[in-house]
């Protein structure tokens, strides 16, 4: 049985700065700048207007011209959610949380830890929690959401199934971005519950929407992909508050002390890194986040600063405060790769003694390169000549 | 100039050329031509004793082929570059 977790309206309470602010009016979560213009999270009253995440900002607004726009805080809902996540790992699970707000895990082990039966788990869970949170169970991951998004406070809500799903609205297939773009067309086609969906049969559904409709008929008929609990991590970060708002140069300097910092922590231990978060507290207010994956294990801070720097040039505001933190790492020793292990420098010695072999063998002019002298030249044979080449 | 050491590449070699009126070219080494793309007049080096002046035509065959040919205008001569 899987158990969700679900702390609902989550990024928009965390940007807001609490529950109590959602309280004021209409709200909703604005665009991140430079993403698509679609509103994130909402709250309740802008619910009740017709409004709902994922909606244009232009309809969003025309349905509510009260609605107030909260700037997204992506780094403070990644640190907020950090900690609920670890709080979760104390009951003992495996938890898969890459949407905030929304936490899914295996039970099945569980019992045993926890009383031996599911209501033991969810109490567990409960006062490690120490938050309101709905928490629902299923043979399925969707079916565990949907239990959670029907679900009160204080009571778990159990869905067991196709069958469990039947009476649930289609707006439920939401929690899920790949088919999250598909309630609005099923509802004005009439098809208004899971049950009416899971009824269609497979191929009608494939000849109208095609993948995604088959990955909503899958999970309307109770079924899911397995889950992907994340790996046990660590954080490793650093921070700079920077005394003047920052952006050009400055902020490529403030990058370099951040990246050195990182490399030079002990907790480190010579591990490379292969993937990194790098983060900024933006003058105008909320947050920026980039998540970079590098091509290879990095531990060369020029090739870490190069492959960085590039991306903060995606900052929309200057920035109060840079954060640097190590996301993922890869094998040690990759550290002395810059001086001594240089793939490059190997290759270009193979790649020179083949030449060598092939002049010997065939002469002077057995390895050329084309070497373009004036490409735009109107007449053709002055446009590129044949080089003797040299690797 | 071309660098030391280095040889030219797509260098003019002779073609058999028939010119219809106005010197447009008609068929090139036995291959019918369909259209012509561009023609334009070069003249450089007339400064030397080797002065260089052409007539290009950019054409396309019947079997879809895009050739630059050209007329030497000093030597009276058709060549082929392409």
């Amino acid at each position: 049985m899987i158990i969700c977790v679900l702390l609902h309206r989550f990024e928009l309470v965390i940007a807001a700065g609490g529950r109590a602010a959602l309280a004021q009016g209409p709200m909703a979560l604005a665009p991140q700048p430079g993403r698509e213009q679609c509103v994130g999270e909402v709250s309740q009253a802008a619910e009740a207007l017709g409004i709902h995440p994922g909606m244009r900002l232009g309809e969003a607004l025309s349905r509510s011209p009260r609605l107030a726009l909260i700037p997204p805080d992506p780094v403070g809902v990644t640190d907020a959610w950090e900690r609920v996540l670890a709080r979760l790992e104390t009951v003992g699970a495996q938890i898969e949380g890459e949407q905030p707000g929304l936490a899914c895990f295996e039970a099945q082990g569980l019992h045993r830890l926890h009383g031996g039966s599911l209501d033991g788990v969810v109490s567990a869970v409960r006062s490690a929690l120490r938050l309101p949170a709905r928490i629902g169970a299923g043979p399925s991951r969707f079916c565990a959401i949907a239990a959670a998004t029907g679900a009160r406070t204080r009571h778990a809500r159990l869905i067991d199934g196709a069958a469990g799903l039947a009476g649930e609205p289609v707006a439920l297939l939401r929690r899920r971005d790949e088919v999250g773009h598909l309630p609005a067309a099923l509802e004005r086609l009439g098809i208004l519950t899971l049950g009416d969906l899971a009824a269609l049969p497979r191929g009608a559904v494939a000849d109208r929407f095609g993948r995604t409709g088959l990955i909503a008929h899958e999970l309307a008929s109770g079924r899911d992909t397995p889950l992907r609990p994340r790996p046990p991590s660590e954080r490793l970060q650093e921070t700079l508050e920077l005394e003047e708002s920052a952006s050009g140069q400055q902020l490529e300097r403030a990058l370099g002390l951040l990246v050195d910092r990182l490399l030079a922590r002990p907790a480190r231990r010579g591990r490379t890194l292969r993937a990194c978060v790098l983060s900024a507290k933006l003058v105008e207010g909320g947050t920026w986040r980039e998540r970079v994956v590098f091509r290879e294990p990095l531990s060369d801070p020029v090739r870490m600063r190069l492959v960085l720097a590039g991306r903060l040039a995606l900052l929309p505001a200057p920035a109060e405060a840079l954060r640097l933190a190590a996301e993922r790492f890869g094998p040690p020793s990759a550290g002395d790769r810059a001086l001594f292990d240089d793939k490059a420098a190997r290759r270009r010695e193979r790649l020179r003694s083949a030449v060598g072999q092939a002049r010997a063998v065939a002469g002077p002019e057995a390895a050329l390169r084309v070497l373009a002298v004036d490409p735009d030249s109107r007449i053709p044979e002055r446009r590129a000549v044949l080089t003797p080449f040299e690797p | 100039m071309t660098p030391a050491g280095a040889r030219r590449l797509v260098l003019p070699r002779a073609a058999r050329v028939f010119a219809g009126p106005g010197g447009r070219p008609v068929e090139v080494d036995g291959h019918e031509i369909v259209a012509v793309r561009e023609s334009w007049l070069i003249e450089d080096r007339w400064w030397t004793a080797q002065p260089l002046r052409r007539r290009y035509w950019e054409v396309v065959t019947v079997d879809g082929r895009d050739l630059i040919v050209f007329r030497d205008l000093v030597a009276g001569v058709w060549n082929r570059q392409r």
